[in-house]
């Protein structure tokens, strides 16, 4: 289980954050939270929108793909501090992030009253519609005396204190079940998979559906080929040594930019002999070529997906290639530097390899059932339960958010396979 | 003729909670001086260790300071003071208290129906801190709602109801300020409780 824990100050030296980072140590067990400061986010101004803006989109994206958020607030002058009333007012103007979240609220003060105010506050912002988070009911958890209850190992003193946070932090854990249960999953925006649209990158005036397109299109821009330098974050490579490096990687990679246009993929087999039969002539095809209209549905989903932050990876078996491989078709979200979303790598491989070795090296097994003659795997040893039939693993091992909201992905057609 | 602050709850080019303040700085002219304050250019609060306080904030602490009273009129965002107006308190009761025992009048303005009912709840409920300890006017909420179509073209307010509930509040907006002056036996023990309040030691 995955959970946000947002340090609600934006002072240097804050207990809030002292208390998040405890929870984070304490609870590895029960989930894994990832802390997130708000200090150098900007104040909100509905005249001057920062909506798009790296911070405020990566904050939204981790809190899509979060289960659910923690929200550690001081309080000042009986309210929220206004740097976290500010995070929530951008959170709520133009995206919504929290919408439907599990929200769980906790708070230490340097008085007896450990913030039991802005708690209050806070569970009605939390409640506003735009905003629309879904916040454990009480189990509220007041630090007060702050300043005396933590040790020099930064763990809290008080045994009662301790059971008592352990018993609020199982129940929303237990709450972001039943929770997650009300959201109603997303309707995201069409994907335009004929790549109709154009970016800064679109090689304009050449067919996409040409055959040569890639003659073509270098025809128009020149690219640099051969040995002319360059540079990467991090080093210096020819474009000899680049398309080398690619072609060594033990994976079939297709990129497919912003504007659904498949670019390239690395070229090291034939058509017949790839897990995804890709054809040199496909390069520069919009990706509506490259699936049946019946894939559409899936093929959409998991852009969309990707394109919205809801997930960053997408993960599919495709049992089609026999008893012997379990190959695993996975797509990653690609950022540019501002973090909008630049497009999906696609990364092919036969993971069976890979737990073979593994158990070879370890002397360990696969125990505890039957495999799955048609999936290849363990049911057990592999967490997910994989359904053979529809090839899309229905629990995803880690994060809930990103299976509910994907369709099941018919397997026999393959989510990018040319028919 | 009494001398007013009156604070614009946000900072948003437009507002019609500035608009409001600035219906009432005509209308009421021959009444009260006002001069509106804007907090738009305020820093984020950040607690700074050393508490020094931006000039923004020590000049607009010097004019509520000489004031007779101040009129905060806010918006509602997300059931709530905006992050803005927040900041703006936060930064005034750092070190400095200029709303001790100052007579506040609380305003606002929203595009719905509910005229920032909740926000005005919570406004009054930081006002109420120990650091800030203002003292706001009761039992007088002024709540415009649908306020894109409140005003006309001279910014006068349209319906009658509401000038003279208007009307009415101001009135006994100045006599509270008078009132206040007499309701002076604990001030100085107020001032001293706003001074001791430490954002450390507390």
């Amino acid at each position: 289980m995955k959970l946000l824990g947002i340090v609600g100050s934006n002072a240097d030296v804050s207990y809030n954050r002292f208390l998040l980072q405890y929870i984070q140590k304490e609870y590895a067990s029960l989930f894994d939270l990832e802390i997130i400061e708000i200090k150098d986010i900007p104040m909100f101004n509905q005249s001057d929108d920062l909506t798009d803006s790296v911070m405020i989109q990566n904050l939204n994206r981790k809190i899509l793909q979060a289960d659910g958020v923690i929200i550690a607030t001081p309080e000042h002058n009986h309210t929220v501090p206004a740097g976290l009333k500010s995070v929530l007012e951008w959170l709520s103007f133009k995206i919504h992030p929290l919408q439907d979240k599990p929200v769980m609220i906790v708070g230490c003060s340097f008085y007896d009253q450990g913030t039991s105010r802005a708690q209050l506050h806070l569970r009605q912002i939390l409640d506003a519609p735009g905003v629309g988070a879904i916040t454990m009911p009480g189990n509220e958890f007041l630090l007060g005396k702050v300043k005396e209850a933590f040790d020099d190992l930064g763990n809290l003193k008080d045994e009662k204190t301790r059971a008592f946070l352990s018993e609020t932090l199982q129940k929303f854990v237990r709450f972001i079940g039943v929770a997650s249960q009300l959201k109603v999953p997303e309707k995201l925006p069409e994907e335009d998979l004929h790549a109709t649209g154009k970016i800064a990158t679109t090689i304009a005036d050449v067919d996409m559906h040409a055959d040569d397109w890639v003659e073509q299109a270098s025809a128009k821009v020149t690219p640099v080929k051969g040995d002319t330098y360059v540079e990467l974050d991090r080093g210096i490579l020819t474009v000899d040594q680049i398309n080398g490096l690619l072609k060594s990687i033990p994976l079939e990679i297709t990129f497919v930019d912003s504007n659904n246009q498949f670019l390239y993929y690395n070229h090291t087999a034939d058509s017949e002999k790839m897990f995804a039969h890709r054809k040199p002539g496909q390069v520069g095809n919009p990706i509506g070529d490259c699936h049946p209209a019946r894939a559409y549905a899936h093929v959409q989903a998991v852009i969309a997906a990707l394109r919205s932050g809801q997930t960053d990876r997408v993960q599919m078996p495709v049992p089609t290639h026999g008893p012997d491989k379990y190959v695993v078709h996975n797509y990653a979200a690609m950022h540019d530097e501002d973090g909008h979303y630049a497009g999906v790598n696609e990364y092919i491989l036969d993971i069976k390899p890979i737990v073979d070795f593994y158990l070879k090296k370890t002397g360990q097994q696969l125990t505890g059932g039957k495999v799955d003659a048609v999936s290849g795997a363990s049911q057990k040893a592999a967490a997910p339960q994989v359904d053979a039939v529809s090839g899309a693993s229905k629990k995803e091992a880690a994060p809930a958010p990103v299976a509910p909201a994907m369709p099941k992905v018919d397997g026999v057609s393959g989510a990018s396979k040319k028919d | 003729m009494k001398k007013l602050i009156a604070i614009v709850g946000t900072n948003s080019d437009q507002s019609t909670n500035r608009q409001l303040l600035q219906c009432m700085q005509k209308h009421f002219a021959n009444d009260a001086e006002i001069e509106l304050a804007e907090i738009k250019d305020f820093p984020m609060f950040n607690k700074p260790v050393d508490k020094t306080l931006p000039e923004c904030i020590q000049k607009l602490a010097a004019k509520i300071d000489a004031a007779d009273g101040v009129i905060i009129s806010t918006p509602e965002y997300d059931h709530a003071v905006p992050a803005a107006l927040i900041n703006a308190l936060n930064w005034l009761s750092y070190g400095i208290y200029p709303f001790v025992d100052k007579p506040v009048m609380i305003t606002g303005a929203s595009y719905g129906v509910l005229g920032s009912s909740r926000a005005q709840a919570q406004l009054r409920q930081m006002l109420d801190a120990p650091e800030l300890r203002a003292r706001i006017m009761p039992s007088s909420e002024f709540l415009l709602a649908n306020s894109l179509t409140a005003f006309d073209a001279d910014n006068r307010l349209l319906d009658r109801e509401s000038v003279k509930k208007l009307d009415g509040l101001f009135a006994d907006f100045m006599i509270f300020i008078d009132i206040t002056a007499q309701l002076n036996h604990a001030h100085n023990q107020n001032k001293k409780e706003a001074k001791e309040f430490s954002w450390d030691k507390l």
